[in-house]
């Protein structure tokens, strides 16, 4: 589809929704193309190319909402599906007991492009399919490793955004990632260990950076090492988190309270609420003084920092905590000024042209401290340290939490020993946040990311970049799971 | 009145326009053998919170996917353009993928040709549903909470698909799919209560019942009391029963049995549970999502998973079926859970025998803890309520639970016949209402 084209059918649909009478209205056209290679236990399990296109119509009708969506680009379709969104929302303004108004902002006109390399979609797939196979090979070489698992992941889209206020924004974004995983047994128990690359907007260079064969020989041993380890001994220990693992435990605790359409009963079905209620903004301690959480949709490569949000919103960057207090919330132009906001913070994003934008989790990342990760350890007398991602769930409005890892190492008198199986940690995220004594400085800082982040109805998978420097928590609870 | 018929919708590709679409790749294919799925789905949903509508949406996605093989050399590809042109450029790209793609030792071919079962899986009434539709039944339990004075947020949806798989050996199947859905969270101040059902037929939703349910529950909820975490005898709800065996269903595969990843290894044949109960696939059963076939081409049909408490099913993958010389490989789409013995009437009736217990109405962010033996944490969710002497005396905060399925479905007191069951992380099914004993809760939270 050409952006020619794409102008011409947005221009049809956006003339039938503003003579309406509709006071707002817009179209995202998206054409996606994913390529996913998968294998396991030494086998190229499956290589699927996926092509999406399709496009939605939003419409604000008097206050009321209506979206319609179509797979079929033509400009036959554009009329019903525009005249299927005004209808929709003359419904929703019918039993609109509140109107929903948009806040302002400025027009844009704008060309987004993901800056990379190496374009994913042109390195030969044999060169991809022969680097998985090296690697399941070598984790299996391991005695004791019995399974592996590999996959390479490659996402481009095209999308055009006009809206009735006159804004036209052009996209060509990419996302990239690449992760093992192996498998050991022992004693009838079951183990594993896994390496990931962060999901991240550039191009094929951030899997060769990755140099998988280098690390896979370690992942498999860990694998092994981990399965034999000891179970741990249930008790408070002092924790340092690795900034993989802190990359899910921000997600949970931090990112998905400040979301203000949760904080406002809209998720109250599914996904859930907030406990960071409005009149906590800017008087709740969230945590310690060590703890500044800055949401940030500019730093470039990040998966949330696409130039502009699908209101059409400029990606900006701002507090969320700030030296431990609760300051900021995850907005977009419908809900910014339920709290007093004149301007959206552009993090209302949809997962495709078929679903409707909703507020998302931004980049929210752990501003590094001053310490290092050797000066972490070496004020902890009996702690344990933690990498990557392992077992997760929080209760509904996001205080009750419990979080595994994907591996652990007992830390006695300063110094990492041995590994440890079946860690898993609980709390409650205020406590949890204000036992954090130190962060590691920026020298530690790495980023990773989710791009299956569950919310809405229907579902949606929302992608956001979670940045952090190690950092130690005191006296947490600790289990074994 | 098909989906076809209803006027400005969009019309779903039929049996007929599947084999075209179909005929265009398998006559054009160079493979050793092809493969193509249709999935065309019409779906809308209205979605409402502080009940108001805040989100009302209609898509139309229309998918083919190809899966070609050269020997044992395979690749997939799709696209939602069903253009000619499109079509023919999809198979090219699986093509292309297929030929760099190394030798796949598990690959096999499509099944045989066969005749499938045909279940009910559409209905007409929830097919020719549109956003009006939605919106008087969402605005039916806004209303309804609006007279109590309290809060609502939920859905209403409706979708229609056409399904489909066809094969350069001759296989062909399409079946229309129909399914309504209906899920409410009611707000009373800090209490909430809650109700979910699924069905192929919009009309069979039970909002209003379901509606009313979760109102009384949010109205008990109101007063709160936390207790100590520990070991409870419970009173699960079909749903909170739902969200455990769902974890057992998922974690069934046969390849990871083989290769002693399971938390099942060894177990095959063997009591994994209560001996009174018994899990089966039954798609044709009109309150369940059967389908005819699965995406692969295999027929759906009734298979006995747990037979009085012993596993005797795996769920195999093509390639593992044939290692172990399986002739037949039972799908999991339609699950019922049952239990043999003198069932109580309803939830209520449990309720009625618990000296002291704890009645939960739903868990929420089930993830496994340990694979090795399935243990699961969770939180209770919307519904979490003290029973004293044969009666609810008052809600309790919610808890955290650390239990695996396989520890806590050994201790089975009491049960209901099987009823209808859905969350929003779990697929249908029919389970009973449970009392077990010694659940464990190992943390409590502020609600």
């Amino acid at each position: 589809m050409s952006y020619m084209r794409a102008d011409e059918m947005a221009d049809l649909a956006l003339k039938r929704v503003a003579a309406s009478g509709a006071e707002y209205g817009d179209i995202r056209l998206l054409k996606s193309m994913g390529q996913t290679i998968s294998g396991e236990d030494r086998r190229i399990a499956s290589i699927r190319d996926v092509e999406d296109s399709g496009f939605g119509v939003r419409v604000l009708y008097h206050g009321g909402w209506g979206f319609a969506a179509s797979s079929i680009l033509s400009l036959e379709e554009v009329p019903r599906v525009a005249d299927l969104a005004v209808e929709i929302a003359r419904g929703s303004a019918s039993l609109a007991s509140e109107k929903t108004r948009l806040v302002d902002e400025p027009v844009h006109r704008d060309r987004v492009v993901t800056q990379c390399r190496i374009d994913p979609f042109t390195v030969p797939l044999d060169q991809k399919t022969t680097l998985l196979r090296d690697v399941m090979d070598s984790l299996q070489r391991q005695p004791d490793v019995v399974r592996s698992s590999v996959s390479l992941w490659a996402r481009r889209d095209h999308k055009l955004f006009v809206s009735t206020e006159g804004t036209r924004l052009e996209f060509d974004l990419l996302a990239v990632q690449g992760e093992f995983t192996a498998t050991a047994r022992h004693d009838g128990r079951f183990a594993s260990r896994s390496f990931a690359t962060p999901h991240l907007r550039t191009g094929y260079e951030l899997i060769e950076a990755a140099n998988f064969m280098a690390h896979a020989p370690r992942i498999a041993s860990q694998a092994v090492e981990k399965v034999r380890a000891p179970a741990v001994r249930p008790g408070l220990y002092d924790l340092v988190l690795d900034p993989e693992h802190l990359a899910l435990t921000m997600h949970e605790s931090c990112g998905h309270p400040s979301e203000l359409d949760r904080a406002l009963g809209y998720e109250a079905n599914y996904a859930g609420t907030s406990f960071l209620t409005p009149e906590k903004r800017g008087t709740f301690r969230y945590g310690s003084r060590h703890v500044n959480l800055v949401a940030d949709n500019t730093e470039p490569e990040t998966l949330a920092a696409t130039g502009y949000d699908d209101d059409g919103v400029a990606c900006q960057r701002w507090d969320i905590v700030r030296q431990g207090l609760f300051v900021g919330y995850c907005t977009n132009r419908e809900v910014a000024s339920k709290v007093g906001e004149t301007r959206s913070r552009g993090s209302n994003r949809a997962d495709s042209w078929g679903s409707v934008p909703i507020v998302r989790i931004a980049n929210i990342g752990l501003e590094p401290g001053s310490a290092s990760l050797d000066d972490l350890l070496a004020d902890v007398k009996r702690g344990i340290y933690i990498e990557g991602h392992g077992s997760y769930s929080i209760d509904q409005r996001r205080y009750n939490f419990q979080f595994g890892g994907d591996a652990f190492w007992l830390v006695e008198n300063g110094k990492r020993t041995g590994m440890l199986r079946d860690v898993i940690y609980h709390g409650i995220t205020p406590e949890f946040w204000n036992s954090c004594d130190g962060v590691a400085d920026r020298r530690h800082r790495r980023r990773y990311g989710f791009i299956t982040c569950g919310k809405g109805q229907p579902g949606q998978s929302g992608w956001m970049t979670h940045a952090a420097s190690h950092a130690r928590f005191r006296r947490v609870a600790v289990i074994k799971g | 009145m098909s989906s076809a018929n209803v006027k400005g919708w969009p019309k779903l590709t039929s049996a007929d326009e599947f084999r075209f679409l179909a005929d265009l790749v398998l006559k054009r294919s160079g493979a050793d053998h092809t493969v193509v799925n249709l999935h065309d789905l019409h779906t809308g949903t209205t979605r409402f919170a502080n009940s108001r509508i805040v989100q009302n949406v209609d898509t139309r996605r229309g998918t083919v996917t190809v899966t070609v093989a050269f020997d044992s050399r395979r690749g997939s590809a799709s696209t939602t353009d069903f253009t000619a042109g499109a079509i023919q450029d999809t198979l090219a790209r699986a093509e292309r993928i297929a030929q760099v793609s190394p030798e796949d030792p598990e690959y096999l071919p499509p099944p045989e040709p066969q005749v499938f079962p045909t279940p009910l899986t559409s209905r007409p009434e929830t097919a020719a549903a549109g956003p009006a539709r939605r919106l008087e039944y969402a605005n039916e339990a806004i209303g309804q909470c609006r007279i109590e004075n309290l809060q609502a947020a939920g859905i209403v949806s409706s979708s229609v698909a056409s399904v489909g798989v066809a094969a350069s050996n001759g296989l062909f199947a399409q079946e229309e799919r129909t399914e309504g859905r209906f899920s409410l969270t009611v707000q009373a101040e800090d209490a909430t209560g809650w109700t979910a059902a699924a069905h192929r037929s919009l009309d069979h939703l039970k909002i209003q019942d379901r509606t009313l349910s979760a109102i009384h529950k949010a109205k008990r909820g109101r007063e709160v009391q936390e207790l100590a975490p520990g070991r409870y005898p419970v009173i699960l709800e079909p749903a909170a029963v739902a969200g455990l065996w769902s974890w057992m269903l998922w974690t069934l595969d046969a390849k990871s049995y083989e290769k002693g990843t399971s938390p099942f290894a060894g177990q095959l044949g063997r009591q994994i549970v209560d001996e009174r109960l018994t899990l089966q696939n039954l798609p044709g059963h009109p309150d369940l999502l059967g389908t005819g076939f699965t995406n692969e081409g295999l027929p759906s049909e009734d298979a006995l998973w747990i037979e009085k408490g012993v596993l005797k099913q795996l769920d195999y993958d093509r390639f593992t079926a044939k290692q172990q010389k399986m002739k037949r490989i039972a799908t999991i789409e339609a699950p019922c859970l049952s239990a043999s013995g003198p069932a109580a009437g309803k939830t209520q009736d449990l309720i009625k025998r618990c000296e002291r217990a704890i009645l939960v109405t739903n868990f929420w962010y089930i993830r496994i803890v340990n694979p090795t033996d399935l243990t699961l944490t969770g939180m209770t969710r919307d519904g979490t309520f003290l029973v004293e002497d044969g009666q609810i005396t008052s809600a309790v905060r919610n808890f955290r639970f650390h239990e695996s399925p396989l520890r806590v479905f050994k201790r089975v007191d009491a049960f209901t016949e099987p009823v209808e069951a859905v969350t929003s992380e779990t697929g249908k099914m029919l389970v009973p209402a449970m009392i077990l004993r010694d659940f464990y809760f190992s943390s409590v939270t502020r609600f």
